[in-house]
Formats: C-alpha cells, sequence, structure tokens
C-alpha cells in the first residue's frame, strides 16, 4: 500500500526561493491528486522536489521511509516521474528509449518478456506504429505519449506526472486520463499530476492542491476548492466551474481580470 | 502484424551484421596498408611475413616488422580511440560538433609537442623523440583535466563544458602561436609538421600504448551503453528517471580526455576522425549505443587507416602527411552526409 505524506516542502533556485512550506493532504493508495496554479507558479518545481531531482527542506514520507534517505535503486524502483519537457527529437526510436531504461535501471526482465512489456505499454498509448521510428519523426503528442510510457513502463508506486496532457488532442486527453484512473483502480498506488485542464482535474482527479507564487492557496475536493473567487484570485480571470451531469464539470472561461482587479498580497513575489 | 520483438530483432541482427562488415572492411584496409608503400612486397610476402617472420629476407623483414606494421596498426588504434571518444562526446553534450577536440584536447597537446620542441634544445639530456609525445599527453590530459575541475567548480551543465572546451582550444592555439614567433626555423618547421598529423614516427611501443589504452576504456564505455542510449532520449528524461548525468558527464569526459590524449600524443592532430566516423556510424547504425560504440570505434580505425592507404599510394614514392587526407576526405564525407541526412524522410 502506497502512502505518501508531503509536509512544510520549501525550495530554492540559487538564492530565489520559489516554494514556501507547501503541505498536500496526505496521499492514500489510490488517491490521484491534481496540481493546478498559473504558470511559474511552482508546479513542476514540486515535482522536481517529489522525484528528488532538487533538494528540499521540509518532509516527504513515501510508505513510511523518508524520501531524502530512501536508496537511488529503492527510488527507482517506486517513482517514476514525467517531465514537463517531452523526450528529445533525436534519431533515437521509442523501442529503444523504453528498451535503454528498463536495463539501465537494472530491471531482471528476459528479452522476451521486455519486448512484450514494451509492446503493451506502447499499444496502450496508441504508438504501436511508431515504435521504430526515429522520435524525430513524431509530433509534439506522440513525443509526450513515449514520455508517458517511459514511466508506465517501469510500474511504479508514485507515478510524478508534469503536465501529460499539455500536448495531446482531444481523444488522448481523456484517454490518457482514463488510463491513469483505471491503473490505479487496478493496482493502486498514487498518482500526482500538474494539469491545467480545471475541468479535467475536476473530474478525474480525487483532490486537487491549487499553487499560487509557490504557496498552497487551496486544497482538497475539486468541486470545494475550485470557486469563482480562487479562478480570480489565482489565475485572474472570471471564470466558473459548472458541476454538469454524470460528473462531467464544464469550465466557463468568461474574461481576464486586468491588474487592478488583482489582490495586492498575491502577485507580491517576495511572498513572505 | 508482425511482433515488435521479431522487428526489433531483426533490426539489432542487421545492426551486428553492419558491425561485421566494417570490421570486414577494416581489416581489410589492414592489408592494404602492409602493402602500401614504397618498397614492392607481394601480398603473399606479407601475409607470410606476419605469420613467420623468419621467411623474409632481412631487408623486408624490416621494412614489414619496423615500418608497416606499426605504421598501419597505429592508424587502427589511433582511430579506434577518437572514434570512440568522438562517439561519447557527441551523445554526453548532446552537441554533433563535438569531437575529442572540442574539449581542446588536441591543441593542449599540440602546445605540449611545441614546447617540448622549442624547449628541447636547452635540455641535453633527453632525446626529443622521447620527451615530445610526454610533453604533448602531459598537456592533453591537463586540459581533460581543467575540463574536469571546471564541471566541480562550475556544474556540469553541458553548454559550461563546451564552452569551457572552446575556450582551452583557443587559450592554447593563441600559447602556441605565441611558441612560433620564438621558435627557431627548424622548430616552426617541427611544430607544422607535428599539427598536421602523422602516423610514420610511430614504433611498436606507441602502438602497445595506445591499443592498451582503447582496450582499457572500452569496457567503461560499454557499461555505459544504457544510459548513453538513454540519455539521446533527453537530458530532462535521464534526469527525472533517476540518472545522475552530472557524474555520467564527469565519468565520460574523464575517458574521452584520456582516450584523445593518448590517440594525439605520438601522432599529432587528426582532423575530422573523431567528427566524423561517429557520424557515419550513427547513420549506419542509429542510436542505440549497444552497436553505435563499437561501431563507431569502427569507422574511426577504417577512416583512418584508409587515409593511410591513400596517403602512401597517392603520389607514388611519397607519404603524404595522414592529417592532411583526413581534413581533405573527412570535410566532403562530412558535407555529403549531411546532404544525405537533409534528404532523409
Ligand atoms: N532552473 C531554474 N532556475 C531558476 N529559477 C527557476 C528554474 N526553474 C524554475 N524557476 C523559477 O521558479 C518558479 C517556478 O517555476 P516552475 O516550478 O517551473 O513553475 P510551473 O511549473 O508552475 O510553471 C518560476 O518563477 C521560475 O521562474
Ligand atoms: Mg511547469
Amino acid at each position: 500500500m502506497t502512502h505518501l505524506s508531503v509536509s512544510g516542502v520549501c525550495a530554492r533556485y540559487g538564492r530565489k526561493q520559489v516554494l514556501f512550506d507547501v503541505t498536500l493532504p496526505d496521499l492514500e493508495d489510490g488517491h490521484f491528486i491534481g496540481i493546478l496554479g498559473p504558470n511559474g507558479s511552482g508546479k513542476s518545481t514540486l515535482i522536481r522536489c517529489l522525484s528528488r531531482e532538487l533538494s528540499c527542506q521540509g518532509s516527504i514520507v513515501l510508505d513510511g521511509v523518508s524520501l531524502a534517505s530512501q536508496s537511488s535503486r529503492a527510488l527507482w524502483e517506486k517513482v517514476a516521474t514525467m517531465p514537463q519537457s517531452p523526450p528529445a527529437p533525436s534519431a533515437l526510436f521509442p523501442m529503444e528509449l523504453l528498451w535503454s531504461i528498463c536495463r539501465a535501471l537494472g530491471m531482471a526482465l528476459s528479452d522476451r518478456a521486455l519486448s512484450q512489456r514494451i509492446e503493451e505499454v506502447l499499444a496502450l498509448l496508441g504508438l504501436d506504429d511508431q515504435a521504430l521510428a526515429p522520435l524525430s519523426t513524431l509530433s509534439g503528442g506522440q513525443r509526450q505519449r513515449v514520455g508517458l510510457a517511459l514511466c508506465l513502463i517501469r510500474d511504479p508506486d508514485l507515478l510524478l506526472l508534469d503536465e501529460p496532457t499539455a500536448a495531446l488532442d482531444l481523444h488522448w486527453r481523456l484517454t490518457v486520463l482514463e488510463l491513469i484512473r483505471r491503473r490505479l483502480a487496478h493496482r493502486g498506488g498514487v498518482v500526482i499530476a500538474n494539469l491545467h485542464e480545471v475541468d479535467l482535474a475536476a473530474r478525474y482527479c480525487d483532490g486537487v492542491v491549487v499553487l499560487g507564487h509557490g504557496k498552497v492557496v487551496a486544497a482538497g475536493p475539486p468541486a470545494e476548492v475550485l470557486t469563482k473567487e480562487v479562478f480570480a484570485r489565482v489565475y485572474h480571470v472570471e471564470a466558473e466551474l459548472h458541476p454538469g451531469t454524470d460528473n462531467r464539470p464544464s469550465l466557463e472561461l468568461i474574461r481576464p481580470l486586468s491588474s487592478q482587479h488583482r489582490p495586492k498580497h498575491d502577485s507580491d513575489p517576495s511572498g513572505s | 502484424m508482425v511482433s515488435l520483438e521479431i522487428r526489433h530483432g531483426r533490426l539489432l541482427r542487421q545492426r551486428w551484421l553492419i558491425i561485421a562488415a566494417l570490421a570486414g572492411a577494416t581489416l581489410l584496409c589492414l592489408v592494404l596498408d602492409l602493402l602500401a608503400g614504397p618498397a614492392d612486397l607481394t601480398l603473399r610476402q606479407v601475409m607470410r611475413g606476419v605469420f613467420d617472420p623468419a621467411s623474409l629476407d632481412p631487408r623486408d623483414q624490416i621494412i614489414l616488422w619496423q615500418v608497416r606494421l606499426p605504421d598501419a596498426l597505429i592508424a587502427l588504434a589511433v582511430g579506434a580511440a577518437l572514434g570512440l571518444a568522438g562517439v561519447e562526446s557527441q551523445t554526453i553534450l548532446d552537441n554533433p560538433l563535438a569531437s575529442p577536440f572540442t574539449l581542446g584536447v588536441s591543441s593542449a597537446a599540440v602546445l605540449g609537442a611545441s614546447v617540448a620542441l622549442v624547449l628541447s634544445p636547452a635540455l641535453p639530456f633527453m632525446g626529443q623523440a622521447a620527451i615530445l609525445p610526454v610533453t604533448a599527453l602531459l598537456f592533453a590530459l591537463g586540459s581533460g583535466g581543467l575540463i574536469l575541475a571546471a564541471i566541480r567548480v562550475l556544474g556540469g551543465e553541458r553548454d559550461t563544458v563546451i564552452l569551457f572546451g572552446i575556450a582551452i582550444l583557443f587559450l592554447c592555439n593563441a600559447l602556441t602561436a605565441a611558441l612560433f614567433y620564438v621558435a627557431d626555423a627548424e622548430a616552426t618547421q617541427q611544430i607544422v609538421f607535428w599539427t598536421i598529423g602523422n602516423l610514420t614516427k610511430a614504433g611498436w611501443v606507441e602502438v602497445v600504448i595506445v591499443t592498451a589504452c582503447f582496450f582499457a576504456v572500452l569496457p567503461f564505455s560499454l557499461r555505459h551503453v544504457w544510459l548513453l542510449t538513454l540519455l539521446r532520449g533527453g537530458e530532462a528524461q535521464a534526469r527525472s528517471s533517476g540518472i545522475n548525468v552530472d557524474r555520467l558527464r564527469t565519468l565520460v569526459i574523464l575517458r574521452t580526455s584520456i582516450l584523445a590524449a593518448f590517440a594525439v600524443c605520438f601522432v599529432g592532430t587528426i582532423a575530422f576522425v573523431g567528427l566524423v566516423g561517429p557520424h557515419i556510424a550513427r547513420l549506419l547504425l542509429g542510436e542505440d549505443h549497444r552497436t553505435l560504440i563499437p561501431g563507431a570505434a569502427l569507422c574511426g580505425a577504417l577512416i583512418l587507416s584508409g587515409a593511410s592507404v591513400l596517403s602512401k599510394t597517392l603520389i607514388p614514392g611519397v607519404i603524404i602527411p595522414v592529417g592532411i587526407l583526413t581534413a581533405a576526405v573527412g570535410v566532403p564525407a562530412l558535407m555529403a552526409l549531411l546532404v544525405l541526412q537533409r534528404r532523409r524522410p
């Protein structure tokens, strides 16, 4: 059973502090949490802290062990991260990329089993025909799916996704989120994803955390968190999330708010 | 539809066949290299002489064993070392123009050799022949050490590494030019000769040293094939997969500096082999470093060996310095490759 607790995380790049005392609700097995927030609010930085790519202060405890004291080996086995940028458009084939990550991480699988697993994961993401095509010939959305495949192939307990749907078309946006939900129902684990599609986050996530200027502005069940006030305060838009039918909320974007509508204290970057 | 396993297996087999073909071509080139030269030796004499030196008369024995074999073998060893160093530095710096020389290693070797050439008349106890490669090696290793130190201080960002390497390159070139200024005519001539690069001064000791260096480094390169392949998917992917890219970069730069330093310290600057060899290998074999690494080493060996054959046969009776040929052959080859690459779908 995966369990993740994150509290009081502070992170900085050089002298510039970008995360201030970020605490997430405790994440139990099967949870899917969406991190929302405008550009530059610290979503990617939070993912980097959670994957230990960036060292930070605060406590991140995965399955009862502090993240900082996990061995790299244990971390690799449990956590997979999809960075915001998709795989580079080189002459490498998706198949070779997936193959090399599994071998680099020392997965104990025969060549045959590994081939089959790669074929399954690529098929799941609609990349059957691209398995042996150079990454440079793939579209941005296809490469983003290769990036997701790179995480899924490792079958992690904790899946950290930085804007996994950003480059995807409508079909794959829904498909990928459905896939994540189905995977959670199937095998458990915890998923944390940075998302910009507020309506999809409200539909698929168990909870959302809204970041603004590196601080948690609001956290909790989507319907409670995503109010008109939060949209105005954090995103500087007039917008409303309609509940919709069958748990399919829709976002009505009305207009951007000019800077005089922004509450003063929120645009203060020093944050202190 | 055929399963991915079968299609991938087919691809891999095809690539190993290409490697076998490259190895065959290199072997052929080696034989041609042994045949080429001012003194006439037949294929039969050469083959017999290699396996049974006593069968040759003393003059031919000396030509084969003291001149042709060391020259031909050092071409293979230096070419392979430069190919390996080139492919690794291109991958680790994610830059198609990277080569051992981008790191400044080669210009440092030239500077070291120039220092030896200018100073050696003042050092009566040591022969120039011994001191020249030693200073070249020390300077080349020193430039590698400087880059590693820079990585420690400035961080392992690849652009920092490239810029620092190019800074070293220009610094060494400037210092070499300064030495030109004070050197006498004979030393100047020798520096030029050394800058061009030639294989004819190599003997068995040099062959053994460069070959040993290559085979000592190769296993470490092969141990990193998966990480290097993964890196072709982008540094961000590798980093977020938990790969310590900075450590990998340090190790690879250490390896390429050592390889390049040993490769150039006896034979001088060999242009383009470390750049073009890996590119040809990439075009033939793709980006899977399992096959790319041996392929690039073979391509480097093949190119330099081919250039060595040309250097002895182009103008009968004259041995053109091989560095001139690698540049003359390398530039058009690179252009042709770039055009071909453009045309590829
Ligand atoms: N490598 C970096 N060096 C310095 N500052 C950075 C770096 N990456 C991000 N930042 C800064 O940190 C803040 C948060 O960035 P990020 O986490 O990428 O935001 P988000 O993913 O929410 O758009 C921004 O103000 C950005 O300018
Ligand atoms: Mg981001």
